[in-house]
């Protein structure tokens, strides 16, 4: 024993890990492929195969290019509330002033609650009849009757990325808060002294501190993003009129509710291709960033 | 050109006292040296200085203005730090003329004023380089020559070259030195090396504890300390102390029955230190009659001196003498040493007594 790790020594490690995985990934995974070329439902007979039939009827329908558009609008606007309302709350709570930490402890809250209860909640304060929402700007005078944000179709997609934002914007402002706390102190007293506004520290000092910690927020919240299911079935079941159904939700319509199983299993596979694309995306940008070190 | 008057400053957070009434007047072009131990609040003192904070008692004017509730990039002072604060992301050339490029300066002007700091020290080839890609020294002169390029008033350096290697220190030393002079601009300079202080200042303040001890040119600080503190933080190796009673009849070494012949003024004992720099020591004649008996533990040849440990009544005293010196280990030696060259301090409050150099009668 030398120390070193031979090839054959960190295989044979990884070995139950590689085990475990292919068995509770890989099979499945397995499975999934054979039925997405077969057109088996859910009860019954195990289906006939197709070939590729289930991809070109998905392609072809109009339903799934909706769900693939109100996803990306999803996952991308909601990812971006996050990140600002992370960030801006991070540099806030970097100040220091009474009562700080306690705020501090309270950011971790919306994160910590089950996405159930934060649904439910918010359910609450969307309701046309009794909700905080309606009643706040009612009273406030920026509106004249209430609303059913959603039950109409054009708001129900905006009034669940805020829900989804709100959870989730204390994970970034969390990765943030330590990523400021790493930036040298001499460095915000030279910009200081050099004279250097708010904006111009924000870009040039706290900046090159944050943006790799942020990229890796990023990262993992789109790929959760892009997969949402539990939010949105709580809140709106992909309604009204599909307004908000995304691709996960169409799966387990398409699945489940419609007991196509083998439809559901090609749509499912190409949710994974790409949140697969996104994170080679990411990894690669993210390696770039890191001059190759990473 | 600016001239810094510091008047009563303090600095508090909460019950502890950081810094307590400082005052320091600077003429136009000196080269101030706060030195001091880690912790003692030298850098606390220069932050105040660059308004980074602000005192809890005391008034900062410069040339003559009171600049207390002035923005720090209003007091048009410049500062170097130890661990250089780049900006990482930036270029050597943007770094450099980010504070030009912050007050508005247009570009032209801005690159001008940039190539020529960048000549003067010796970085030209380096401008299109991020901070990553260079070493130690190439990064503490960028950091230089960013304070250089906008000609403030006042120039602040906290501990610049302490994170650089012996040689490296040495040369960046000598290039503060040389710019100082070539510009004449004021300087308040933090270390903790002495070396450091005496070689570049035109004054040396010695804090200790968030109080000045001492100040004055790096000669008095060396030759007449103005306490205990001073003398034994100054010099290396440092000045022996060694405790002892004073009276009419002469200075008593503490627990060795050693007298020395100097008479005290005043008849009744006082307790006192006698401090005398390993330099200053000298192996004596029988005829010298100012001189200490001491027990050799041995000697090292440093090159230019033999540096002797001995022993009196248990304090150790160290000499410094010429190589080629003999000594042997617990050999009984007698340092000897010129009135002129001996300190004494008041036991209680550490501070200088002036010896009259001629015997009382
Ligand atoms: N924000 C602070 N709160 C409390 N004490 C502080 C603070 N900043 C510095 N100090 C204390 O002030 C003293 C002086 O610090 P500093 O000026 O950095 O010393 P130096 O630069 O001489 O090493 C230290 O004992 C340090 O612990
Ligand atoms: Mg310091």
């Amino acid at each position: 024993m030398n120390g070193t790790l031979t090839p054959l020594r960190a295989w044979l490690l990884m070995l139950p890990l590689l085990v475990i995985m292919l068995s509770v990934i890989g099979w499945p995974f397995v499975d999934t492929l054979r039925l997405s070329f077969t057109d088996a439902r859910l009860v019954g007979t195990g289906g006939e195969y197709v070939g590729l039939e289930n991809y070109r009827r998905l392609f072809a329908s109009d339903a799934f290019w909706r769900a693939f558009r109100i996803t990306t609008v999803f996952a991308v606007v909601s990812v971006l509330l996050e990140m600002v309302l992370g960030v801006l709350v991070a540099l806030l709570l970097f100040q220091d002033f009474r009562g700080r930490n306690i705020l501090r402890a309270l950011l971790i809250l919306p994160w910590a609650l089950p996405t159930v209860v934060n649904a439910l909640l918010w359910r609450l304060i969307y309701n046309p009849e009794y909700g905080a929402l309606n009643a706040l700007l009612l009273q406030s005078g920026l509106m004249e009757e209430y609303r059913s944000w959603l039950g109409d179709p054009g708001s129900a997609l905006a009034a669940l990325i805020v829900a989804d934002a709100w959870k989730n914007f204390p994970l970034v402002a969390l990765i943030s808060l330590a990523a400021l706390h790493a930036v040298p102190q001499a460095i915000r007293a030279a910009a200081i002294v050099d004279g250097a506004n708010a904006f111009a520290r924000f870009r040039y000092v706290i900046l090159p501190y944050l943006a790799g910690p942020l990229m890796v927020a990023m990262v993992l919240r789109t790929i959760e993003a892009f997969k949402v299911f539990d939010i949105i079935w709580v809140m709106t079941r992909g309604g009204p009129a599909n307004s908000t159904r995304t691709l996960s939700i169409l799966v387990y319509q398409e699945a489940f509710s419609f007991q196509r199983a083998g439809s559901g299993a090609s749509l499912a596979l190409i949710i994974t291709l790409a949140v697969t694309l996104l994170a080679v995306a990411y990894v690669a940008m993210i390696r770039r960033a890191a001059g190759g070190k990473f | 050109m600016s001239t810094l008057d510091l008047i009563g400053i303090g600095k508090s957070y909460g019950a502890t006292e950081v810094l307590r009434s400082i005052d320091i007047s600077l003429a136009s072009g000196e080269f101030l040296v706060l030195l001091g131990a880690s912790g003692c609040g030298k850098s606390t003192l220069l932050n105040v200085i660059a308004g980074l904070l602000s005192p809890t008692t005391g008034e900062i004017r410069i040339d003559g203005k009171r600049v207390n509730e002035v923005h720090p990039k209003d007091r048009d002072v410049a500062m170097v730090f130890q661990s250089y604060a780049l900006y990482p992301n930036l270029s050597v050339r943007r770094n450099i003329g980010f504070g030009l490029e912050m007050r508005g300066v247009p570009r032209a002007r801005r690159d001008e004023a940039v190539a020529r700091v960048a000549r003067m020290l010796q970085i030209d080839g380096l401008l299109d380089r991020k901070p990553a890609e260079l070493s130690g020294g190439q990064r503490q002169r960028v950091a230089i020559g960013r304070a250089l390029v906008r000609e403030p008033k006042i120039f602040l350096f906290d501990e610049p070259l302490s994170n650089l290697d012996a040689k490296l220190r040495m040369e960046m030393r000598a290039e503060i030195k040389h710019l100082h002079r070539l510009l004449a601009t004021t300087v308040v300079y933090v270390t903790h090396d002495q070396i450091e202080a005496m070689t570049l200042a035109t004054r040396i303040a010695v804090m200790n504890n968030g109080a000045i001890e001492q100040i004055g040119s790096p000669e008095d600080i060396y030759r007449r300390p103005a306490t205990v503190f001073v003398a034994s933080f100054v010099g290396a190796p440092p000045m022996n102390l060694i405790e002892a009673t004073w009276d009419g009849r002469g200075l008593h070494l503490d627990g060795s029955g050693q007298t020395l012949a100097l008479p005290a003024p005043d008849a009744a004992p006082r307790p006192v230190t006698l401090g005398v720099r390993p330099e200053d020591l000298r192996l004596a004649d029988p005829a010298d009659e100012l001189a200490i008996a001491a027990t050799v533990d041995f000697a090292e040849l440093t090159g230019p001196d033999r540096i002797v440990f001995s022993r009196l009544a248990g304090v150790p005293i160290l000499a410094s003498l010429p190589p080629h010196s003999h000594v042997t280990a617990d050999e009984q030696v007698r340092l000897t040493f010129s009135k002129r060259d001996m300190h004494l301090f008041d036991r209680g409050s550490g501070k200088r007594i002036d010896i009259p150099l001629r015997p009382v009668a």
